[in-house]
């Protein structure tokens, strides 16, 4: 009876605990980007900074996403390749792995591959940055750390998801091409033809759309807790866990969120 | 207390209170500092030397009271209305704070990039001689793990001085550093002493603070208990300053 009262307050003080700790993430975050938008007006801008983050945060994913975007489509052509030829449907699997990939696999999993490499990334290097003082430093030579660590790498990966994911689009669509003819004999201009056809410029946008908030989402909870990191190596381990777990949670709500929006603003 | 009463202060700093939580840093603080000197702050760990040394450049913000920089009150500007003042106080970090991605250059050449219109050539020359006056001629293409310790705190002197600031502030500039390391930053201390620059040090090393001080700040849970000369303080008759000086405990 003790063992179980002693564990059922652990259980309540974890939650509480939570609970307190996502209102202090969502304070901070707000917090973080209202100061952000605040400096973003303000001189001087760092282009140099902004194009050297779209390198480093973009464009060295892309092979993360080129091998994630390559696998989804070859897994779904193969799935439902198998699935729907019990029901004689094997001619419509370029259409549903189109319409997947470009509406929900191509953005999701792009950025939920993004938020582990990226978002733990931001983190470990603000983390680091701030328990060696060197953000202090950056505000004691009288520059704002917002305008040189927070604000390229917001805007980058905001700029660099949608251009990603377009990619993953595109090379989740060959993947599954590529499977369909080898295992599904599907011919190649049959697939791109019924693939594309059966994509409406609505289905490729709400794909994109959803990946500027989730690139949004990735970067300003790796800088929230790469900024606020405290206690040495074993807190930059934390912030960094803290990143990844909390940006790509946050991606699937706001990826059914989205979704759902769209589906109300589509269906009128 | 011992003070140069026929100046007017530089820094004046006026009834600082500060706590974390529960735990009381500052108690009321009082303390100016004059053009031209090097004073020291003293004490033993946690007593609330370096925060003092942080409020100075608005790093951090007091409770209560008030710090004046050239007449000018700094505890409540806002981080742009601090830019002018961080260009004119420096701050010299413990263990040097450089950036790590960047070379000792570029390190040197960041706040001369920010603050200055000057030329990439003035920059190279100007990053040159800062780093012959602090003793490391030929290291501007490496990079900070490249360095010793010792080394490191030198490229953060030099980083500091780069703009010619008025004030130098010195968190712990020779702790843990060998007798060479030691002797080289309080050379630097001192050649700037001489172009009239004010310096603030918070050490606990005994060597620096008889060699290069002119006035100390003996501080003791959240209050200065004792401030003079160097001579003043070191043939103190309170208990607690020659007990710290002499390393017994109290």
């Amino acid at each position: 009876m003790e063992k179980a009262r002693k564990f059922i307050f652990l259980g309540y003080e974890r939650s509480l605990f939570i609970f307190v700790d996502s209102l202090d993430f969502i304070g901070g975050s707000f917090n973080l980007l209202y100061a952000s938008i605040c400096a973003l007006g303000r001189r001087p801008f760092y282009f140099r900074l902004l194009v050297e983050q779209c390198y480093l945060l973009g464009v060295k994913s892309s092979s993360i996403v080129f091998i994630t975007a390559l696998s989804t489509g070859m897994v779904m052509s193969l799935q439902f390749g198998y699935g729907l030829e019990r029901f004689g449907g094997k001619l419509y699997v370029p259409k549903v792995v189109g319409l997947s990939i470009m509406r929900e696999l191509g953005p999701v999993l792009s950025c939920l591959m993004i938020a582990g490499r990226v978002g733990s990334g931001i983190a470990a290097e603000l983390g680091s940055m701030n328990v060696t003082q060197q953000i202090d430093a950056i505000r004691a030579l009288g520059t704002d750390p917002l305008k040189r660590l927070v604000i390229p790498r917001l805007l980058a990966l905001i700029i660099m998801t949608p251009l990603l994911t377009v990619f993953a689009d595109l090379v989740g669509i060959f993947g599954g091409m590529f499977i369909s003819n080898a295992e599904l004999f599907i011919h190649p201009d049959f697939y791109y033809h019924e693939a594309v056809m059966a994509l409406k410029t609505s289905d490729f946008l709400v794909g994109i759309f959803k990946t500027i908030f989730f690139g949004f989402l990735i970067a300003l909870t790796g800088c929230y807790y790469g900024m606020k990191t405290q206690g040495g190596t074993q807190g930059v381990g934390q912030s960094t866990t803290r990143a990844v777990v909390t940006s790509s949670v946050l991606i699937v709500i706001m990826d059914f969120v989205l979704t759902k929006l769209f589906w109300i603003f589509e269906k009128h | 207390m011992a003070e140069a009463k026929d100046k007017t202060p530089l820094i004046e700093m006026r009834g600082i209170h500060k706590k974390y939580g529960s735990k009381i840093v500052h108690r009321g603080i009082d303390l100016n500092v004059y053009p031209g000197e090097v004073l020291a702050l003293m004490g033993g760990s946690g007593c609330g030397k370096s925060v003092l040394l942080r409020m100075i450049v608005g790093l951090e913000k007091p409770d209560s009271g008030t710090i004046q920089f050239r007449h000018e009150f700094i505890e409540n500007l806002s981080e742009q209305n601090l830019v002018p003042v961080r260009k004119k106080i420096a701050y010299v970090f413990q263990y040097g704070a450089l950036f790590d991605s960047f070379s000792i250059k570029e390190n040197l050449a960041y706040p001369l990039r920010e603050h200055t219109k000057l030329t990439e050539i003035e920059i190279h020359e100007k990053v040159l001689s800062t780093l012959d006056q602090v003793g490391l001629k030929g290291t501007e293409n490496l990079y900070p793990s490249d360095l010793s310790g010792g080394m490191q705190r030198r490229v953060g002197v030099a980083r500091s001085i780069i703009m010619n600031p008025e004030v130098i502030l010195y968190d712990e500039p020779t702790t843990g550093l060998d007798p060479f390391n030691t002797q080289q930053i309080l050379k630097i201390i001192l050649k700037l002493k001489s172009t009239g620059a004010t310096s603030i040090l918070v050490t606990h090393d005994m060597t620096a603070i008889f060699s290069v001080t002119d006035r100390v700040a003996f501080m003791k849970e959240g209050e200065i208990v004792a401030l003079g000369t160097r001579d003043e303080i070191k043939n103190s008759k309170l208990k607690e300053v020659s007990n710290f000086i002499h390393g017994e405990t109290y």
